[in-house]
């Protein structure tokens, strides 16, 4: 049984997502938040397994949400939901701690694995180019290239901390900082 | 309709000409002034014969300035021109001369047309050289210095010229600054509106169809009998299509292709992408101006596939081969590298997309291995642009 919430600013997606999640067996929508501020409440109130996350919310993204989520505890699972079909933002979304990356035009079966794939605490996520990858290397300060690579490899941030023996919270303040640099920015894609 | 249209072009006419109008007006009055004085007051002892010229001259010169307008070396007529007025000056007999205003309409296009310091230059210069022809005409007795009256008349004739020119010169120059910051503000508020539209195309109408297709797409097929499970299939491909056409059209208004030819764009991009060290490309041939929505669709599912290649194929030279055929024009991307994986490719968005915007703009698209089985080739052939042949 996944308790999931649904975080989307635009009421037709909202609406069809519960819809269409509510008859799937296995999968129940607890709630929909449509920005930021709706976001808290309903997190502490219903305490998802899964938050099905879109990636471009009104005044804030949805990478700047999923950091955030993923320091509650216990975090839940989260799959960033995007309507832009680009690669790009495949290496943000797995350094802002993404479980997975669906994109919007995906048919519902495929959402509803991906779901369950994120549940079981699987990540989908797109393969990471040779190039995205080299092109991220190139974005961000060399000192964090070895927290980028073990990151990008799926290690989870406790361990990378521990691997270069500093504390957690630098790492997480080094990830803010990367995320902040590979950001897409919406308009230019 | 036909009227408003003939009054609406001339007075385009004008505006376009508004420099060579105002010197029409000026040197027919002038030389109409020229020839009044003339003939009422005793000035020469030609001055039939010089009014005779003065007809004659005006439209002459205003013929020859009028085909010469644009020439590069307009200035060696402008400066004829003003030769020829200081002539009928010099003619006259004497520097106040009934010729005074005539002249000084010889100053307007080099004033509107040549850069301000230029222009105010030739000012001086027209009043240096008038002076010349007051001292020629033999009308400047000593006492011009002492006489006040005489002195200010020389003075006025001499500082008119230079007042013209500066004047004149001012004028152009704010006119065609006015001009640029109005086409600025005209394309900033273009952009603006497409950037508006492009996002709502994006965040509500995309959105919308992106929510229909999820809950289409959630129908459980074995529900329908075959006609449903067909009807389904379609429901889904359009909504599919219609976001491929979203994409576009957002792309489209956020980086216009301008009306720029498909070819040029095309080796732009080659360009950009051969930067990146990865692969080569080569752009050969050329393609016909396509129609905005042919040109969009063809430009974009070509850049997919110059990127598909660079990113996956793994390959280290490109061609993109452009052509023009009574049939209909082709473009051609083939690459030397891995090929596609065998057996039934499970088609990415981006190949979906590309054969949905060929399927929009009604061209055959073509994906497969390439050339004697190496590497892959897209090919597009593009429908005729008057339809079937």
């Amino acid at each position: 049984m996944i308790r999931l919430l649904i975080v989307d600013d635009h009421p037709a997606m909202r609406a069809g997502l519960t819809a269409v999640l509510r008859a799937e067996p296995g999968i129940i929508p607890l709630a929909t938040a449509s920005s930021e501020l709706d976001l808290e409440p309903t997190l502490h109130r219903t305490k998802p397994d899964v938050v099905l996350l879109d990636y471009h919310l009104p005044g804030a993204d949805g990478l700047k949400l999923c950091r955030r989520l993923k320091r509650e505890v216990p975090a839940p699972a989260v799959l960033l939901y995007s309507a832009y079909a680009d690669s790009s933002m495949v290496v943000p979304a797995i350094l802002a701690g993404a479980d997975g990356l669906l994109n919007k035009s995906a048919p519902a079966p495929e959402l509803y694995d991906a779901l369950r794939a994120v549940a079981r605490g699987d990540r989908v996520l797109p393969p990471v180019p040779r190039e995205l990858m080299e092109a991220a290397g190139q974005a961000v300060d060399s000192s964090d290239l070895p927290i980028l690579a073990m990151v990008v490899d799926g290690t989870p941030i406790s361990e990378v901390a521990e691997a270069l023996r500093i504390p957690v919270r630098d790492v997480s303040r080094r990830l803010d900082g990367m995320i902040e640099r590979l950001r897409v920015e919406i308009a230019a894609v | 309709m036909t009227g408003r249209r003939r009054e609406l072009s001339t007075l385009r006419t004008l505006r376009q000409h508004r420099w060579f109008a105002l010197l029409s007006m000026t040197r027919v009055v002038g030389a109409l002034l020229a020839v009044a004085l003339l003939l009422v007051h005793r000035v020469t002892h030609d001055d039939p014969l010089l009014a005779v010229i003065t007809a004659l001259w005006t439209p002459i010169s205003l013929l020859a300035l009028r085909q010469t307008e644009d020439a590069e070396w307009a200035p060696a007529v402008w400066a004829l021109d003003a030769l020829a007025a200081l002539g009928l000056v010099l003619a006259g007999g004497d520097w106040r001369s009934p010729f005074y205003v005539f002249a000084l309409t010889t100053l307007i296009l080099p004033a509107t047309a040549l850069p301000w310091r230029t222009a105010v230059a030739w000012g001086l210069g027209f009043s240096g050289l008038y002076g010349v022809v007051a001292l020629l005409t033999q009308k400047l007795p000593v006492d011009t210095l002492t006489n006040t009256i005489r002195l200010e008349t020389l003075a006025t004739h001499l500082f008119v010229p230079v007042v013209v020119t500066t004047t004149l010169a001012y004028s152009s120059v704010l006119l065609e600054r006015l001009r640029a910051a109005r086409g600025q503000s005209e394309r900033l508020a273009l952009q603006s509106e497409r950037q508006r539209i492009a996002w709502e195309l994006h965040d509500s109408a995309k959105q919308r169809v992106h929510a229909a297709h999820l809950m289409v797409s959630a129908l459980d097929p074995r529900g329908f009998d075959h006609q449903g499970h067909d009807l389904l299939g379609g429901a889904l491909s359009e909504l599919r299509a219609a976001t491929a056409d979203m994409e576009t059209s957002v792309a489209e208004l956020r980086t216009p292709l301008d009306g720029r030819p498909v070819d040029e764009l095309l080796r732009e991009r080659a360009a950009e992408l051969t930067l990146s060290g990865l692969a080569r490309i080569d752009v050969l041939g050329r393609l016909p101006l396509l129609p905005p929505l042919v040109a969009a669709h063809a430009y974009r599912i070509a850049a997919e596939a110059l990127t598909n290649a660079v990113r996956h194929a793994a390959c280290t030279k490109i061609t993109v081969t452009l052509g023009d055929a009574p049939e209909g024009a082709r473009l051609e991307i083939a690459d030397d590298g891995v090929g596609m994986p065998p057996g039934d490719r499970p088609s990415g968005h981006g190949l979906r997309s590309m054969h949905g915007r060929a399927e929009t703009i009604g061209a055959q698209l073509h994906i497969g291995p390439g050339p004697g089985g190496r590497g892959t080739s897209v090919a597009l052939a593009l429908p005729h642009p008057g339809g079937t042949p």
